[in-house]
């Protein structure tokens, strides 16, 4: 009788909670039937925890409609998944590009002395430069040269892309909630979510190639996470911090310089 | 789910209409912000899609998707507590709306937001998966076992952690009443 009441007694909680169910429950309540003290536990444990389960069902976000209609929540979502796809195609043929451009900087590397090997020895007086080995130099640089190309222009890129999505949170005038005076800006958070995400390739992959444009790619990067904050209805106040602060970083007419410096 | 898994993108619609407005009041429940909830049911999709091929068929992908939704939601959640963003009340406008539709008196109203305050910092309080726990069975009415298997718990720590939970609110619910 004691080991069944210290049993249960454990479990006089949880049915007041109402978390015991079946069998587990018939024999709690049994219990509670015989033991006065195991009842006036679990009455104060039921009273004690009412109001904080009557405060949960009166919740009125249990019931919360999505602010948009499931057609548009789709549509940004296969938005999203063909621009995540486009950047792993992206990082794919970087994985690619890198090594095979490595490769070939190895094969023009070790080449020449195997081919050196199976060749007469030269006549001592043409020997003033080692072809092969110029020509290796010469693959290297232009690797070099074509890497550092495609790093500017990926760079000129997003900052172009990041300049427009500043534009069109900076010129919006249309109003989305006149009562509340909010803005639309429609996808500017999204396109500044998905900018901010490709930031890392320009910028860490970019070395010193984009080392010029480091404070310009900077500047835009907070002014992106400031967009990418917002929703797409937006307090005008909030657009007019935005504002704000790409006019006193003069971040458009830096993007645009810089952009036409990567291009070169 | 099988022809999201092989990468069709027209079969995400019928996905989204039926289970976004349940994975929503998760989000919401969880966050109490509308944009950040609607952001993480959108990011809940888009994992969904991306790991869709991974999906073994055999169950209902419904709590796959609630699997997905509370993670997300939790990231979230540190990601805000990081910036000292947690949790501010739902936005004047926001309380206003909801309540519109059941038409309240505005003083009523206005009680109504204070004990939606209070209910918000009580659910604050928990720990992450506590409050998990809370959502789905208060907001989605999900059975002890469902809750168990959607967030991979066992049925004991499923019931001691909303227990735990429930004596955790009720005193930041009397300690705001006081």
């Amino acid at each position: 009788m004691i080991f069944a009441h210290l049993r249960l007694r454990r479990r006089v909680g949880l049915l007041a909670a109402g978390l015991l169910a079946g069998r587990e429950q018939d024999d709690v309540r049994t219990h509670l039937a015989t033991c006065a003290r195991c009842r006036a536990e679990h009455d104060a444990e039921a009273e004690a925890l009412r109001p904080v389960v009557a405060a949960l069902a009166s919740d009125p976000l249990r019931s919360a409609e999505p602010p948009v209609p499931a057609s548009v929540l789709a549509a940004r979502v296969a938005r999203e998944v063909a621009g995540a796809q486009l950047s792993v195609g992206r990082k794919r043929f970087w994985l690619v590009a890198l090594p095979a451009a490595a490769a070939l900087v190895a094969t023009a590397i070790a080449l020449p002395p195997v081919v050196k090997r199976f060749r007469p020895a030269p006549v001592a007086a043409r020997v003033t430069i080692p072809p092969a080995e110029a020509s290796a130099l010469l693959e290297e640089d232009a690797l070099a040269r074509i890497e550092r190309n495609l790093a500017r222009e990926q760079a000129a890129r997003y900052l172009n892309e990041a300049g427009e999505v500043l534009v069109s949170v900076a010129a919006t005038g249309v109003d989305c909630d006149r009562k509340d005076d909010r803005l639309d800006v429609g996808e500017a958070p999204e396109r500044s979510r998905e900018l901010l995400e490709k930031r890392r390739l320009v910028v860490d992959e970019g070395g010193d190639a984009v080392a010029s444009a480091r404070g310009v790619l900077d500047d835009v990067e907070l002014a992106l996470r400031q967009v990418a904050e917002l929703p797409s209805c937006v307090k005008r106040r909030d657009v007019e911090l935005v504002q704000k602060d790409v006019e006193a970083r003069q971040l458009l007419m830096r993007i645009r310089l810089m952009t036409r410096e990567l291009e070169g | 789910m099988a022809r999201l898994a092989q990468g069709d993108r027209e079969a995400l619609t019928p996905l989204v209409e039926r289970h976004y407005t349940r994975l929503y009041r998760i989000a919401l429940g969880y966050l109490r912000q509308r944009d950040d909830a609607l952001d993480v049911v959108q990011e809940a999709f888009v994992k969904a899609f991306q790991a869709a091929g991974r999906w073994d068929g055999s169950a209902d992908a419904g709590p796959w998707l609630s699997r997905i939704t509370v993670n997300l939601s939790i990231d979230r959640w540190r990601r805000n507590r990081r910036r000292g963003q947690t949790f501010s009340p739902l936005a004047e406008g926001d309380h206003l709306e909801v309540l519109a539709a059941t038409g309240p008196a505005p003083d009523s109203g206005v009680l109504r937001r204070e004990a939606g305050d209070r209910l918000s910092l009580a659910l604050q309080e928990l720990p992450e998966r506590q409050r998990a726990v809370v959502v789905l069975r208060h907001y989605q009415e999900l059975s002890l076992e469902e809750i168990a298997s959607t967030l991979g718990m066992s049925l004991g720590t499923v019931k001691s952690s909303l227990h735990r939970a429930l004596h955790r609110m009720r005193a930041t619910l009397a300690g705001g009443a006081s």
